[in-house]
């Protein structure tokens, strides 16, 4: 059983278990100690299903609520999007609706089982925040919130509900940002150069999403003062990340897919400049051509993804959302620089995302089993901490 | 004896061997013990004494004495393949020498490697030479296709071939055709450029004689294209800006200059050219040095250079379809290279990043001001976000000078100057997108200027090196800052900025003309311009202990100073 545990771990959270822990536990029990252990699991594994789930799946909310954002720019009347444009306005806004209100579903249902796992597994959920993969997706939830309200069909912008919500969703970011920045440069054991990784990147995502849609929403001096500490972090995870020290390569191979969060973050930021400058200037061309070049030398890199394509997994829906972020810069620079080219890369950009989101969708649908999660991969740290303390 | 000198190494026992030097008639000498298979020797032994007949009745026949030894495909082929055969097997023990062992069947396939007829002058003091007819095989491995396409070169001029298809062991094949890890190139070599075997390694090649001239010829040689051809962008600018009118200067400098670069690049290209034709293998090598690999990007720089240096009564207006051919090589080794620098296995930047991948670059500046000279809008700014993107990180990464850093040379040296060549460029570009030279684009130049200030202080740290072609590369930057400050000089008109721009244009048409002069002499007075190059000639595996002794002996004047070092390391 033990063993079993041990291969789902590996195969699917992808988190470096250290199993020593497990093994430690095991031969402290004996035999029947082990026994009442297994039968207790399989009695509550309904509940442990829910409660084993952890943040990574707020990928798939990620990905849906870019999406919804996504049509929505598309849609829009200013979009000089010419063949596109005609394509996307011949489907009737309900299937806009309905897209959106998948994504609100999957949403708060992700929340609401990340909820169960907060109250039951408090211990699970600290011993994620230590982690340096998994706390940065707890910005997820969050940023896939500030989406949804830009993306929102119902309300205007400047609405008063809508300001009151945004403070609602950018207040858990500000505070995850004093926390987990702060770690970077004052912590003893957890600096920068040993817990980077290009999932950190999410951090500076959530700032800059926030500045965008305040921007959005006409409150520039907050827009500024959030993208501010994005781009100042990204620069400094930037070029750590491309110097990759020794021993900051912890990223398991199942997990290489969030590298295209390379390609996600200066999108973003050209996208937040693009609505706090009110025209997409100079910085906003640089910062998409960055990330231009960036998703040009993924791409053409396919071995460094052939291990983790292997087997589908949650990681998987990591592709889609940097993928919409560009397609969403993308039109944005076609608006502005009238073209050929442009138009045609907003075009490509669009279709590859949509692609790649309908197909993650059908996997989803057709390998239910492999996207759900069979363990805790923090429950090891659970059981480390017992018997530590 | 005398064949010590051929070989890098000899197996003692064959030196005991006595050769029955019978006239007119070559003689194999299976002394050596090495013998897996007599049946094999036997019939190798017939197609030796064929072959051997034959070549001899092709040459002149002044030598008194003819010495035909056969031995394994390589003294390090051998060992190599036998210490493969180690990792794999994990049963044998560390050894060294091979004479005893029972041969193993890879010891059995190799075919032997049978040598040339060795002319021997009866006078004694002249070194052995080659017949022309025959040629060199320990070569062969760093040709492309291990030399094949020389044969059937020569097979198409008519020449016959007096060796039967002879090749290199297999296992020796793939010790030259799979490049090293870049942990072996810094294993392997020393100094700033990475190009100074260590005291301990061996190199796969001899080291005391002198290459063929294709493989001898490093891709560092673009360098002086990148040299001359930026003085021909200064002597351009110093003609055409009007704030240096006051000098006068006329436009022959620049149209010299063109001609003489545009000269040195078609030159420099075909025979790096006839290196890829002919020596693939060894630029392969090239490629994967962690320094040299830089270089790939220097041609396309120099042309680039060209085009922006290109006279007003020859051209003016450049078509824009030249920026985009001359981009795309330059952005395919950049999606290779930063893409290495951010995922790819063990080339982290955190370990090979040293001063030369300025030039990876410098490249995507010199781009956008070309495009933007051009008209061009949108790819001159894509190329200039890629490059600052990346300049960001590599100088934040050599400013901090890593412990983990391997490449960085302790000492100064004339390669630092390659950290002014961005910034000095960048400014330029970004003045030309923008249209003015705004503050966006002073501040890359006051870097320029103060890393400029900071090596030039110290230039009495600069004496004392070893001259080399890629000391040309190095003068770019300074002929860079100073067209960069020609520009500042347009924009900010006065007495200051004006000396300060005739200054540094002297400063850097000096240090260019020095160059030349001693690139001439190292050319044609000292013949060595062009050493061998044994930073491609490193093994893939650490020699054993007993090779650097076997090494250590074949390079030492003498057995007797080596008896003496070595009865002193035991004393010690």
């Amino acid at each position: 059983m033990a063993q079993n545990q041990r291969r789902f771990n590996v195969t699917n959270h992808q988190i470096p278990i250290p199993t020593l822990h497990q093994s430690t536990t095991n031969t402290t029990g004996t035999d029947t100690g082990t026994s009442t252990r297994a039968s207790k699991t399989a009695s509550s594994s309904d509940l442990s299903i829910l409660t084993r789930f952890h943040a990574g799946y707020f990928r798939i909310s990620l990905a849906l609520c870019s999406q919804a954002l996504l049509w929505k720019t598309l849609a829009e009347p200013t979009t000089d999007a010419r063949a596109l444009s005609s394509i996307v306005r011949t489907i009737p806004s309900f299937a806009f609706i309905l897209l959106w209100s998948i994504a609100l579903l999957t949403l708060l249902l992700l929340c609401l089982l990340y909820l169960v796992r907060c109250f039951l597994r408090f211990r699970s959920v600290r011993a994620e925040l230590a982690h340096h993969v998994g706390m940065n997706y707890l910005f997820a939830p969050w940023i896939s919130f500030l989406m949804l309200l830009q993306a929102t069909p119902f309300l205007q912008p400047d609405n008063r509900l809508c300001r009151i919500l945004w403070c609602a969703f950018s207040v858990p970011i500000v505070v995850l940002d004093v926390k987990i920045y702060g770690q970077w440069f004052t912590q003893g054991k957890r600096f920068l150069s040993m817990v980077a990784n290009p999932t950190s990147q999410i951090t500076v995502i959530g700032n800059l999403v926030g500045a965008h849609v305040a921007a959005q929403m006409g409150w520039k001096e907050s827009a500024v003062c959030m993208f501010s500490l994005g781009i100042t972090h990204y620069l400094v995870l930037f070029v750590t990340l491309y110097q990759r020290f020794l021993g900051s390569d912890s990223l398991p191979a199942m997990l290489r897919p969030v590298f295209f969060l390379f390609i996600a973050a200066p999108s973003t930021a050209s996208l937040a400049w693009d609505s706090i400058s009110s025209s997409f200037d100079t910085g906003c061309k640089m910062l998409f051509f960055l990330s231009l070049f960036l998703f040009a030398s993924l791409v053409s890199r396919p071995a460094l993804f052939k291990r983790s394509m292997r087997r589908f997994s949650v990681a998987w829906w990591a592709y889609s959302f940097p993928l919409t972020i560009l397609a969403l810069a993308a039109t944005e620079y076609a608006q502005d620089v009238k073209g050929v080219i442009p138009n045609v890369l907003m075009l490509v950009l669009s279709v590859l995302s949509v692609v790649v989101t309908l197909a993650l969708m059908v996997f989803t649908a057709l390998k239910t089993n492999d996207i759900l999660p069979h363990d805790d991969p923090f429950v090891c740290y659970n059981i480390a901490r017992g018997t530590t303390t | 004896m005398e064949q010590t000198e051929l070989q890098v190494e000899i197996p003692s026992v064959l030196k005991q061997t006595s050769c029955q030097n019978i006239k007119d008639f070559d003689c194999v000498d299976y002394g050596n013990g090495n013998n897996p298979n007599p049946s094999e020797n036997a019939i190798s032994d017939k197609e030796s004494y064929g072959e051997s007949i034959a070549a001899f009745k092709v040459t002149n026949l002044e030598r008194q004495e003819v010495v035909l030894i056969s031995l394994p495909a390589s003294p390090s082929g051998l060992h190599i393949g036998q210490t493969k055969l180690v990792l794999h097997s994990e049963k044998c023990e560390n050894t060294d020498q091979n004479d005893t062992k029972n041969p193993y069947p890879q010891l059995a396939k190799q075919k032997k490697f049978h040598s040339q007829p060795i002319l021997v002058r009866e006078n004694g003091d002249r070194k052995v030479v080659h017949s022309e007819a025959i040629r060199d095989h320990r070569f062969d491995p760093f040709k492309t296709w291990s030399g094949r396409l020389e044969r059937q070169i020569s097979n198409l001029r008519g020449k016959p071939t007096q060796e039967p298809d002879i090749e290199a062991g297999p296992s020796e094949r793939e010790e030259i055709e799979e490049a090293p890890g870049v942990d072996r190139y810094f294993d392997a070599l020393e100094g700033p450029e990475l190009d100074a075997l260590r005291a301990t390694e061996v190199s796969v090649l001899p080291e005391d004689e002198k290459w063929p001239f294709l493989l001898r010829f490093p891709v560092n040689a673009f360098g002086i294209c990148l040299g001359v051809s930026s003085q021909a962008i200064l002597w351009k600018t110093l003609n055409t800006s009007p704030a240096m009118s006051f000098l006068h200067i006329s436009p022959m400098p620049n149209l010299i200059l063109w001609w003489a670069a545009l000269a040195l690049i078609l030159f420099v290209s075909f025979v790096y050219l006839l290196k890829i034709v002919f020596y693939f293998e060894a630029v392969k090598r090239e490629y994967h040095h962690p320094v040299r690999v830089n270089f790939f990007f220097a041609p396309w720089i120099a042309c680039m250079f060209m085009a922006l240096a290109v006279p007003p009564s020859i051209a003016v207006n450049l078509r824009p379809f030249i920026w985009y051919i001359l981009m795309t090589p330059i952005f395919i080794l950049e999606l290779k290279i930063y893409g290495q620098w951010m995922s790819g296995g063990q080339r982290r930047l955190s370990k090979v990043a040293n001063p030369s991948n300025h030039l990876s670059i410098v490249g995507n500046f010199v781009g956008a001001l070309l495009g933007a000279n051009m008209g061009l809008k949108e790819g001159p700014l894509f190329f200039f976000a890629v490059g600052l993107a990346h300049y960001i990180v590599l100088f934040v990464t050599l400013y901090q000078r890593l412990p983990t850093n391997a490449a960085l040379p302790k000492e100064l040296h004339p390669v630092f100057f390659l950290f002014v060549a961005a910034p000095s460029v960048a400014c330029m570009a970004w003045a030309k997108i923008q249209g003015d030279f705004d503050y966006a684009a002073r501040i890359p130049y006051f870097i320029a200027l103060f890393l400029y200030m900071s090596l030039a202080v110290r230039v009495n740290f600069f004496t004392g090196i070893r001259f080399s072609l890629a000391w040309w590369a190095y003068t770019f930057p300074m002929t860079g800052a100073s067209i960069a400050t020609i520009k500042y000089t347009m924009a900010v008109t006065n007495v200051v900025t004006r000396s300060l721009s005739v200054c540094l244009s002297a400063i850097s048409t000096f240090t260019v003309s020095t160059l030349l002069v001693y690139t001439i002499v190292h050319a044609f007075v000292l013949q060595d311009l062009f050493p061998n190059d044994i930073s491609i000639a490193i093994t893939r595996k650490k020699p054993k202990f007993s090779k650097m002794l076997s090494h250590f002996r074949s390079s030492s004047a003498d057995s007797k100073d080596f008896d003496s070092s070595i009865s002193k390391n035991s004393e010690i």
